[in-house]
């Protein structure tokens, strides 16, 4: 057991470090985040806009950050892994994927959650927004429940890319679309019920209306449900994922398909 | 009785593949039919084969990455499709080539991740990075990052990556592709000092003369059937009885060709292109009659080096392959 | 004659092959991603965050500026990853080793993605018309279309810019990220220029996009020819000293590489 844990925390040091030596990786954790902010705020703060919509623009770019570590530094970690040859022997060695994934995952999330230093720097200087009313315990417990939800979808999404490398393309397609679903920069009250249907079955969207819930103290308050909603949803991500492993496994040893041919 | 180190019976492996993207088509390609193999522990053993043989193929089966389609793997007793997860601890894999490293990441935090991976515990792990290190001669450049490595110091590397876990079967696929003379030498050394020490090796190669030098038991590779099996010397004897004559010639007609090996005597004839010229190697019985009848089968063309020797484990490779190199 | 004929093959065959091999999406599954996927939720996104912050009715303000943005989506990607992805799959130094007329390498990486842009804006305005009912009935059709010519053009006179430099560094493609962006907020696109501090439209007016995307907005509700032309002639010079300057540099960086062999560093 030991050893295990050894493997995994050995992956998150070594994803950490190559992150740190990688500028894609400031792409997403600072470039990124730094323009969506801006926009969000310009956009948000015109003239007559009502003040409650401000906490999406200084929240907002952060979260995009979050996220786009969280699941692209996953996604890519393993396309990176692929190239360098080095999937294959990850692979082989007597510690399975998953635990190996933990560790990465869990560098990315670290990395990840760093977006909100200077997205709220740049809310705070840059246009003089602040969040007055935060719940702080709640925000927090929030955040947390978020970096869950967050934890889930990138371990079952990097097995998927692992198996098939043009979902990870498809996804990137689809990145601004997952802004949308998951409420990162507006409420997903706004858009069509439909969407807002698909938007329900994502474990970010509850937690995320349950941060912003956090930061005002007009709306709706059902942290309980919200929380429990992202929770059991993770849940059912991280029973998939499991299987998907399964199927990595499986996949991977039929078709031989780890080495970049 | 111990088990054997590597036994395969009646492997077979199929590639299948989808083309097209409306009528889409299965292809299958075969990659190993039905081989039957058995390595005695503490064995070194080339399989020698052209590219696409099913060299890969076969080590990627032992190493649990790859599933046969049907036959059975079994490494020291274990089998490899149902026991993964107990052979990964045992063995050890160095794939040739450069990559299989983090460029980005110093010799030593490859080997510790590694290490780490492999489940090694850390006091252990400390001692045999450092053994490595001395033993493969990177000693003092560990903290560089493998990018500004030199190619032979990465395969060093990556066989000293392949040894972390002190494997009783080490795999080697084409190890020394790429590498100068130099560097290739000093890893064959180190090869044949790790089988002197008792770890089981299966060495993959398409040098004649690596595995002439260093294995003590060879089987040929063609089209994914093994086509011999035996020591070097056993093997040379396919062509035993037989010698080798070699000239150089400039535009060899094709009807010549036909004559050359009509002789009596004559069991094969390989052209090879070398500059502007032709190489052509004549396998036969009697090298001596083959020599006088040049002059009347090639009359009116300009012969040049002309020799008889020996014959070598490259020329019973290409009398197994039977294709010109 | 026959010369020019023989050059203009060059170009052609060139032109295509070179789309094919070097750009992800040149496959079905990769078109869909990031030639239709991605425009389209890029203009869902930014129209869901101004219906949130001004209204249903201000939808199409960013719906059309959104899809006029995507000129920049080709210009910019389209000319800055050819570089990159030359050098990623190590051609980079057989290309600068060929003989071939850079002017003429250089235009043909151009003219593929203005094509392109124009395609992807289509796309974006169809979305437009179909999701947020943009009324083109009363809109000058013709001069909008002339617009998004002209905005691919100039937007791809950017990318040169930043394309050359992709001879000397391998993080290109991430400079391209970086631009695209940086357009998306500079150059009213999602919110007027004059909202900027004054030190920044400075930049906007200096840039390809900012004055484009205002004539086809006014294109859009009918304005003439006459009424826009000066803003289209503004932006036809911006892009053409962007054009021009990125082929200086091209140049200049060329025989830099040349002399420091960087464009082999990947």
């Amino acid at each position: 057991m030991s050893t295990l844990i050894r493997a995994a925390f050995s992956a998150f040091r070594v994803s950490m470090r190559l992150r740190v030596v990688s500028p894609y990786a400031y792409l997403n954790w600072l470039v990124f985040p730094l323009l969506f902010t801006t926009v969000g705020l310009y956009v948000l703060s015109r003239p007559g806009a009502p003040v409650s919509h401000l906490a999406y623009g200084v929240l907002g770019g952060g979260l995009i950050g979050y996220w786009t570590v969280a699941y692209l530094d996953g996604g890519n970690g393993i396309q990176d892994e692929r190239w360098n040859g080095t999937l294959e022997q990850i692979f082989a060695v007597p510690t399975p994927l998953v635990v190996i994934l933990f560790g990465k995952v869990t560098g990315s999330l670290l990395f990840g959650i760093l977006s909100f230093i200077p997205t709220v720097a740049l809310a705070y200087f840059g246009f003089h927004a602040l969040l007055p009313h935060v719940d702080a315990l709640r925000f927090a417990i929030s955040l947390g429940v978020l970096s869950f939800s967050f934890f889930a979808i990138a371990l079952t999404l990097t097995p998927l890319f692992a198996l098939w490398r043009w979902a990870f393309q498809m996804l990137n397609g689809f990145e601004l679309g997952v802004y949308v679903l998951c409420g990162f920069m507006f409420p997903v009250a706004i858009i069509a019920p439909w969407a807002q249907g698909i938007a329900d079955t994502l474990a970010p969207t509850w937690a995320i209306r349950a941060i912003y819930a956090a930061t005002t103290t007009e709306g709706a308050h059902d942290y309980f449900t919200w929380w429990l909603a992202a929770i059991a949803l993770s849940l059912g991500y991280l029973v998939g994922a499991y299987f998907l492993y399964r199927l990595v496994e499986k996949h991977a040893r039929m078709s031989g398909d780890l080495a970049l041919a | 009785m111990e088990s054997a180190a590597i036994e395969a019976r009646a492997l077979r492996k199929t590639y299948v593949t989808t083309r097209g993207v409306l009528r889409r088509t299965r292809v299958e390609r075969i990659a190993l039919r039905g081989v039957d193999l058995a390595i005695r522990r503490g064995e070194l053993f080339g399989l020698l084969g052209p590219n696409g043989a099913g060299k890969t193929t076969m080590v990627k089966i032992f190493t649990t990455l790859l599933l046969p389609s049907s036959g059975s793997a079994a490494i020291l007793g274990l089998d490899a499709v149902k026991d993964p997860w107990a052979i990964r601890k045992r063995i050890g894999f160095v794939f040739g080539g450069e990559r299989g490293l983090y460029w980005r990441l110093s010799g030593l935090d490859n080997l510790r991740y590694f290490a780490d991976l492999y489940r090694i515990p850390p006091q252990i792990s400390r001692r045999r990075i450092a053994e490595l290190l001395d033993r493969l001669g990177l000693a003092g450049r560990e903290r560089d990052k493998v990018e500004h490595y030199s190619r032979g110091m990465k395969q060093r590397l990556h066989l000293a990556r392949g040894l972390l876990n002190d494997p009783e079967v080490l795999f080697l696929d084409e190890p020394t592709i790429g590498l100068d003379p130099v560097g290739a030498r000093e890893l064959r050394l180190i090869v044949r000092e790790l089988a002197d020490t008792g770890t089981t090796i299966f060495l993959t190669t398409h040098y004649m003369f690596e595995a002439d030098a260093i294995c003590d038991r060879i089987a040929v590779i063609k089209n994914g059937s093994i086509v011999a099996e035996g020591t070097p010397s056993s093997i040379k004897g396919v062509v035993e009885n037989q010698g080798v004559v070699e000239f150089e010639v400039v535009g060899m007609p094709a009807d010549r060709l036909v004559g050359l090996r009509g002789l009596p005597g004559v069991s094969s004839v390989v052209v090879s292109e070398h500059d502007l010229a032709q190489v052509v190697t004549v396998q036969c019985a009697r090298p001596a009659d083959v020599m006088t009848q040049l002059g009347m089968v090639l009359g009116g063309l300009t012969l040049s080096k002309v020799s008889s020797r020996e014959p070598t484990l490259e020329d019973a490779y290409v009398q197994l392959i039977g294709e010109s190199l | 004659m026959n010369r020019v004929a023989a050059e203009a093959a060059v170009f052609a065959r060139s032109t295509y092959l070179q789309y094919v091999a070097l750009f992800q999406w040149a496959t079905v599954r990769g078109y869909v991603a990031y030639k239709i996927l991605l425009p389209v939720t890029q203009i869902l996104f930014f129209v869901e965050l101004g219906v949130y912050a001004a209204g249903r009715q201000n939808a199409l303000y960013f719906a059309l500026g959104n899809a006029l943005q995507l000129t920049a989506n080709a210009g910019i990607f389209g000319v800055i990853a050819t570089v990159a992805n030359e050098r990623q799959f190590g051609t980079l130094p057989i290309l600068l080793g060929s003989p071939a007329n850079r002017l003429v390498t250089f235009l043909s990486r151009a003219i593929v993605n203005v094509i392109d842009g124009i395609a992807t804006v289509v796309v974006g305005l169809l979305v437009t018309v179909v999701l947020f009912g943009l009324d083109l009935h009363h809109g000058n059709l013709p001069l909008l279309g002339l617009c998004v010519i002209v905005m691919s053009l100039t937007t791809a006179g950017l990318g040169l810019m930043f394309g050359s430099i992709g001879l000397v560094t391998r993080d290109a493609i991430i400079i391209a990220n970086i631009v695209y962006y940086v357009l998306l907020i500079v150059c009213g696109i999602n919110f007027p220029v004059s909202r900027l501090p004054g030190a920044v439209q400075l930049i906007s007016y200096s840039l390809p996009l900012t004055r484009g995307v205002q004539a086809a907005r006014e294109a859009a509700e009918g304005a003439s020819l006459q009424q826009v032309a000066g803003l289209l002639g503004g932006e036809v010079l911006v892009g053409l000293v962007w054009a021009f300057g990125g082929y200086l540099l091209f140049r200049v960086l060329e025989s830099y590489a040349r002399r420091g062999g960087l464009q082999e560093a990947y």
